[in-house]
């Protein structure tokens, strides 16, 4: 699927062939820079947009038709809601062009409010939200018909810590309930935290497309933890160009009987070992690494 | 119910933007200015003095008081043709701009409805907002008039009607203007240069006449038939009150013609637009 956006004056290839599917209750996270095209994607998945070539089908049918929309919620980027309204009354609004029954959305609303933390604030009008609150406003709209289907375009954009760790809740509980959830984000460390998949997206064109744990398999780092007050002597870390920081060692090895020795070396000098962990590459790391690469080819 | 909740959705807004209470209160004083500056003094079903704003009108003879409530009426209606419109076309002005802001288009577009149904349904509720605008504005000066002079004339109503009719028309202007620009100031100010510059095209075969070429001839007539009749439907409104005939049903065929364009344009685009 590409996507072309065309003035009098310029023509911007936002999408480049992009073809990938999400499966059913998955969790699937799209990563890009910004400008990637990755909002243009997910509205056109919503039938926001058109695509200038290409299929789109979600649940099997193109999401223009407006029964593709039933039952799947959005949390765009930049959210705007009607400021005029109150919390409970946008939620009533979408409930009802949801096509939902009043005593259901009264039922749902009440809910959601409290399980997003702003039970009390329901009655508030909008304009009075602050950013972390109106994000979390617009998580439980989207999540209001209890969606099979959840887009989130940078759902914890604004939010604290903590809010953004209630946020990871929320959606891990709707993933264990069946909804397929596709993010939008560049928090590379929730997108690590909370999908099975992910896409990485590049001027347009999809890099890679692959599970969480395939991007950050294991690497030939490890970390080696030794028992407090403990410390390795230097000409030991030396010959396997290891460092010790913090009580930790952390070193990389070409193979594990390397490793083997480097620790035959510290049970030698009678040092207690407490751990050792293989360390996995984060996705941070790859998302650079292969943003760079395509930039550099 | 989507429509209703689309409905109850322009009505919010329009309370908590002040545009609904700014119409109110603009009308309310207009009422109150016409209770307290029309004086009339009936004597055996005539007029035999009256003031307005303090001004004793020159009455010729026993005028009959119904002579004098249809002529004064009339008055009246082609300024609140005028006032009504200049009034509805900024209370609803802002509304597609508002509904396809960036951020706010994709909360209403993400749910299983329609763009036609969305569209329509701000569009029904505009109307009715209007609608109850106008009939506070024209029914509270029918009932002032007729409480004053015990004349009743229905016709005035009439009026009102054909006032909400050529409104439809701009309204559907506006909502093509917004759903093209998305701006509130241009889904305002293009209404009232239309209302405008089709004022003097009433008088189209004179102008025409006076044009050195036939393609300015042309266009003169072509913009004359293609923009809403703003001078017929106030001479329409003036006449319909006194009772002097029917109006322009041309004029009023044309003009609403240009609004089911107008809307018709906007849905079409709305539909194939991407947000």
């Amino acid at each position: 699927m590409s996507k072309e956006f065309r003035s009098w004056r310029r023509r911007v290839q936002a999408l480049d062939g992009v073809s990938f599917s999400v499966r059913q209750g998955e969790v699937f996270g799209l990563l890009g820079g910004n400008g990637a095209g990755k909002t243009t994607l997910v509205k056109i998945l919503l039938g926001l947009g058109r695509p200038t070539a290409g299929r789109v089908e979600v649940r099997g049918v193109d999401p223009r038709r407006t029964r593709a929309r039933r039952r799947v919620g959005y949390l765009p980027e930049g959210h705007r809601f009607p400021g005029y309204l109150s919390g409970e009354a946008a939620m009533r609004l979408f409930g009802r062009l949801a096509g939902m029954d009043e005593a259901r959305i009264t039922a749902r609303t009440s809910e959601l409010l409290d399980l997003v933390g702003l039970g009390e604030r329901g009655s508030d009008r909008i304009s009075r939200y602050s950013k972390g609150m109106t994000q979390r406003l617009g998580l439980a709209s989207a999540l209001l018909d209890d969606p099979e289907v959840l887009f989130l375009d940078e759902p914890t954009d604004g939010v604290d810590p903590v809010g953004r760790r209630h946020i990871r809740d929320v959606l891990l509980a709707a993933r264990e309930r069946g909804t397929t959830i596709f993010i939008n984000s560049h928090l590379l460390s929730e997108v690590e935290r909370t999908c099975d998949r992910v896409g990485i997206l590049h001027q347009g064109r999809l890099l890679r497309e692959a599970s969480v744990d395939d991007l950050t398999r294991p690497t030939r780092r490890f970390r080696i933890r030794l028992a407090e007050g403990q410390h390795a002597p230097p000409a030991c870390l030396d010959r396997y160009r290891a460092a010790a920081t913090n009580g930790h060692i952390d070193v990389e090895v070409p193979d594990l009987g390397t490793l083997n020795q480097l620790l035959d070396g510290l049970r030698g000098e009678r040092l207690l070992i407490a751990e050792v962990s293989a360390q996995r590459a984060a996705l941070e790391d790859v998302f650079i690494e292969m943003v760079r690469e395509e930039s550099a080819s | 119910m989507k429509v209703w909740a689309l409905v109850v959705d322009t009505w919010r807004e329009a309370l908590a933007r002040y545009t609904l209470l700014g119409f109110l209160i603009v009308s309310s004083l207009f009422l109150l200015v016409l209770t307290f500056a029309l004086n009339l003094d009936i004597v055996d079903g005539s007029l035999a003095a009256g003031s307005l704003f303090g001004k004793a009108f020159d009455l010729h003879g026993d005028t009959p008081i119904e002579t004098v409530v249809t002529t004064g009426e009339s008055a009246f209606a082609a300024m609140l043709y005028g006032l009504g419109i200049f009034l509805a076309i900024f209370a609803t002005g802002s509304q597609v701009p508002n509904l396809v802001h960036r951020g706010t288009v994709d909360l209403y577009l993400s749910r299983p409805v329609g763009r036609t149904t969305l569209l329509l349904g701000r569009f029904v509720g505009a109307v009715t907002l209007v609608l109850a605008n106008l009939a506070f504005l024209c029914g509270g000066v029918f009932v002032i008039i007729s409480l004053k002079t015990g004349v009743w004339n229905a016709r005035f109503l009439l009026a009102g009607g054909l006032i909400a009719l050529v409104f439809l028309s701009y309204l559907s202007f506006m909502y093509l203007v917004g759903v093209l620009s998305g701006s509130t100031p241009l889904s305002i100010m293009l209404p009232y240069a239309i209302y405008i510059i089709a004022m003097p095209l009433m008088a189209h075969q004179h102008i025409a006449a006076a044009m050195d070429s036939r393609l300015a001839a042309t266009v003169v007539h072509g913009l004359y038939w293609v923009l809403p009749k703003s001078a017929e439907h106030g001479r329409d409104v003036v006449q319909l009150v006194m009772g002097k005939g029917d109006p322009s049903w041309v004029a009023m065929g044309t003009t609403l013609a240009f609004g089911a364009v107008c809307l018709g344009a906007a849905v079409a685009i709305f539909q194939r637009k991407s947000y």
